[in-house]
């Protein structure tokens, strides 16, 4: 499904990806972890091309989206972001922050487009929610409504950013529960996250990034219980 | 990097002293010194140096018939003249509050300026003219005026001229300048049909253009135009003493040099 | 005693209303209404002009391309680095001449538009940029193009940042209109000047042409916190 070959990326003088190498297989939920710094954000912006690599290719479905003739709006639309700072639109209401890109760029129906997000927002436990402003919801609900927005375009991989992070610990939880459902449904996920629980508990699969470069990978009772790599149990020992 | 900032320091530095400079001269300039010219009295006199060849400025230096006349009035009454150039509207008034002591600039005297101060005896005969495009058959002198977009300057009789023409006629559009150049450059550029304006100044005007597309045409009219010194109402020792230089200046020749070197 | 207080008082309003100056400003008042009006339709026009071009340009300046934002700087470099007046006589008797049979007061919109639009672009530029970058990730990570995003997206949000800055342009280009009238437009000062000229009433024509002024700044400004408040509670 993606399929990342030894991608560099450099912001001026500071190296942040090394050489990536990296796949992701239809209906698996990748959770990258690693220190602060480690490039595991770099990594999944340059997915979404809202970083552009230095050197390496990237393939989505098949498709590079490193190519420059590549329309990368077109691959954006099959592929959910979710932010750790959620991103919402503050002036538009939760309904059409989630209608918004089906409606003017898929150029849905817009009765259609109300019923799906309706159906989204019961998904996300966010019924009542519908015409609230964002600045009248709380961090936790702010990260449904982006989840929500993200699968509005029916993507074919969805990729969260530290979803987490920024919420009020009490509030994790419920964010949480909604990427569990979408992990169960099926959805093909890569997860940036310090979630150490979800991480071992839903995902698929394990990546430890540390220094632009991946350090380790596999199940995750095999990362978690048993790791092979020094700086891998140094994270760990420092993070559970 | 650092040589340039050493530039910008030092043309900085160059700048205040130059200004610094400047503002002591102007000082001097305007503080009393009643112990070395008792008897040297000063005459502040405003003037719109956009009227040439009245009054005009040629480097940097104010200039004209009525600057040399000023002068010469106040050499032979014993005045320091200084003058100062303003809008041409704003004279009157600053002859009535004071600002100045006496306003020569190729000024009629009009019964409605009259009401605002006095003037000393006429010094000119000005006259009005028609000023039109060269290619312009239709107007051929003050009658054709009617329904024309006509030009002058504003507070003159030319302008006064346009407004009754107006109003005879609803259809003529005035257009009034701050200046007479202004009026000039629109009729150049066709933007009006007509200046009407103090002949003499229109003639200078045609006479130093290069390359202008203006005549005039018709007879000099409102003959009754004459040009004063303004002085503050009531003010008669100004008056009188600025009467009495005219006479003299007439008497000694001066005068007719005067009126030589500029028509 | 209240009795010639009241005498006194109306001694003062018949002073008034026997004034020569007083009474130019009542001969004339339809006048400088009517100039006041002038004023205001000339500004408005002029803001139309100026939102539009400086919207093209405010965009031009974060554009990427050397040659686009090479040109908007320019524009906004010359139109903010040079006074208002010389742009105008330049535009009036240099410019405008070379491209039509230009009149007072078309050349006056036009000069007054190109001036206030440098400083909208500027101002829609400032805005845009404070929007958080987070929002065309947003954006963009939903699918859409850059131009997609700024209509959708930017632009709404910036526009309310914007309002207050671009009040205080709409009543700046208000006052500056004034200078207009130095090429005949005859807007609210051009007809004060001319009734100054043959009155030489500059309290009284001066004062009312300013409280004229006044009250369409400060309606301006009342509109504005109108519509910054009810934008606010959206």
């Amino acid at each position: 499904m993606i399929k990342v070959v030894d991608v560099h990326k450099s912001f001026g003088k500071l190296h942040v990806l090394k050489g990536i190498n990296f796949n992701v297989s239809p209906r698996e939920v990748v959770c990258v972890i690693g220190p602060s710094g480690s490039g595991k954000s770099t990594l999944l912006r340059c997915i979404n091309q809202l970083e552009q690599v230095n050197e390496g290719r990237i393939y989505i479905d098949g498709e590079e989206l490193t190519h420059p003739k590549t329309d990368i709006n077109a691959i954006r639309q099959q592929v959910g972001m979710v932010f750790q700072l959620f991103n919402l639109f503050p002036h538009k209401t939760t309904l059409q922050n989630i209608t918004m890109a089906p409606i003017k760029i898929k150029g849905v129906d817009k009765e259609q487009a109300y019923e799906q997000a309706r159906e989204l927002l019961r998904k996300v436990g966010l019924m009542d929610k519908a015409d609230v402003y964002p600045g009248n919801l709380s961090g936790g609900q702010k990260q449904r409504v982006a989840i929500a927005r993200a699968l509005a375009m029916q993507p074919k991989v969805m990729l969260f950013d530290e979803p987490t992070s920024a919420l009020d610990p009490e509030m994790v939880g419920e964010v949480l529960a909604v990427m569990k459902d979408l992990a169960t449904e099926g959805m093909t996920m890569v997860v940036v996250t310090h979630e150490m629980g979800f991480a071992r508990e839903v995902g698929d699969r394990v990546v430890f990034m540390d220094e632009g470069l991946i350090v380790e990978e596999g199940l995750p009772a095999q990362i978690f219980d048993n790791p092979k790599n020094v700086r891998t149990q140094l994270f760990l020992s420092k993070v559970l | 990097m650092r040589n340039f900032v050493k530039l910008m320091l030092a043309s900085l530095l160059v700048f205040v002293l130059a200004f610094a400079l400047i503002g002591c001269g102007g000082q001097t300039d305007n503080s009393e010194q009643p112990d070395v010219a008792t008897d040297v009295k000063k005459l502040l006199v405003g003037t719109n140096a956009t009227f040439p060849p009245f009054e005009m400025q040629e480097d940097s230096e104010l200039t004209g018939f009525d600057m040399d006349l000023i002068r010469a009035i106040g050499e032979v009454q014993g005045y320091e003249v200084e003058i100062q150039h303003m809008d041409f509207k704003a004279l009157v008034p600053s002859v009535q509050n004071g600002k100045i002591d006496a306003a020569i600039a190729g000024m009629s005297i009009t019964p409605e300026r009259l009401e605002s101060v006095d003037f000393t005896e006429a010094y000119f005969d000005a006259g009005l003219i028609v000023a039109v495009h060269k290619d312009n058959q239709d107007i051929q002198g003050t009658d054709d005026l009617k329904g024309k977009k006509l030009a002058a300057q504003n507070g003159t009789i030319g302008a006064a001229y346009c407004d009754e023409v107006k109003k005879a006629d609803a259809a003529t559009e005035t257009r009034i300048f701050d200046d007479i150049g202004l009026a000039f450059m629109e009729l150049e550029k066709g933007g009006v049909d007509a200046v009407v304006n103090d002949h003499p100044v229109t003639a200078y005007y045609l006479k130093t253009a290069t390359d202008t597309s203006i005549k005039m045409v018709g007879d000099i009219f409102s003959a009754e135009d004459q040009y004063g010194i303004a002085v503050k109402k009531g003010n008669t020792e100004l008056l009188n003493a600025l009467n009495e230089g005219l006479i003299k200046i007439k008497e000694n020749g001066t005068y007719d040099e005067i009126y030589s070197k500029w028509f | 005693m209240p009795l010639s207080e009241f005498t006194f008082g109306l001694g003062i309003l018949d002073a008034i209303a026997t004034s020569p100056g007083y009474r130019v400003v009542t001969n004339n008042f339809v006048y400088f209404l009517g100039g006041a009006w002038y004023t205001i339709f000339i500004t408005a026009l002029s803001i139309a002009m100026g939102m539009v071009l400086g919207l093209f340009a405010g965009l031009a300046k974060l554009s990427k391309n050397k040659i686009i934002y090479g040109l908007s700087t320019a524009y906004i470099d010359f139109f903010r680095g040079t006074p208002l007046f010389v742009q105008i006589f330049l535009l009036y008797f240099g410019v405008l001449p070379l491209i039509y049979d230009n009149d007072p007061l078309s050349s006056a919109i036009i000069a007054l538009g190109l001036n206030s639009g440098a400083y909208i672009a500027e101002i829609l530029r400032a805005g845009i940029q404070a929007i958080d970058k987070g929002q065309m990730e947003a954006a963009r990570s939903l699918g859409m193009n850059e131009r997609q995003a700024m209509i959708y997206v930017i632009l709404p949000q910036a526009f309310k940042v914007v309002i207050p800055p671009l009040i205080n342009e709409f009543i700046a280009l208000l006052k500056d209109s004034s200078l207009v009238s130095a090429i005949t437009v005859a807007e609210l000062m051009h007809r004060g000047d001319l009734v100054f000229a043959n009155t030489y009433q500059a309290t009284w024509v001066f004062g009312t042409i300013a409280m004229m002024y006044l009250v369409i700044t400060k309606t301006i400004a009342l509109l504005g916190d109108y519509t910054e408040r009810r934008l606010a509670t959206e």
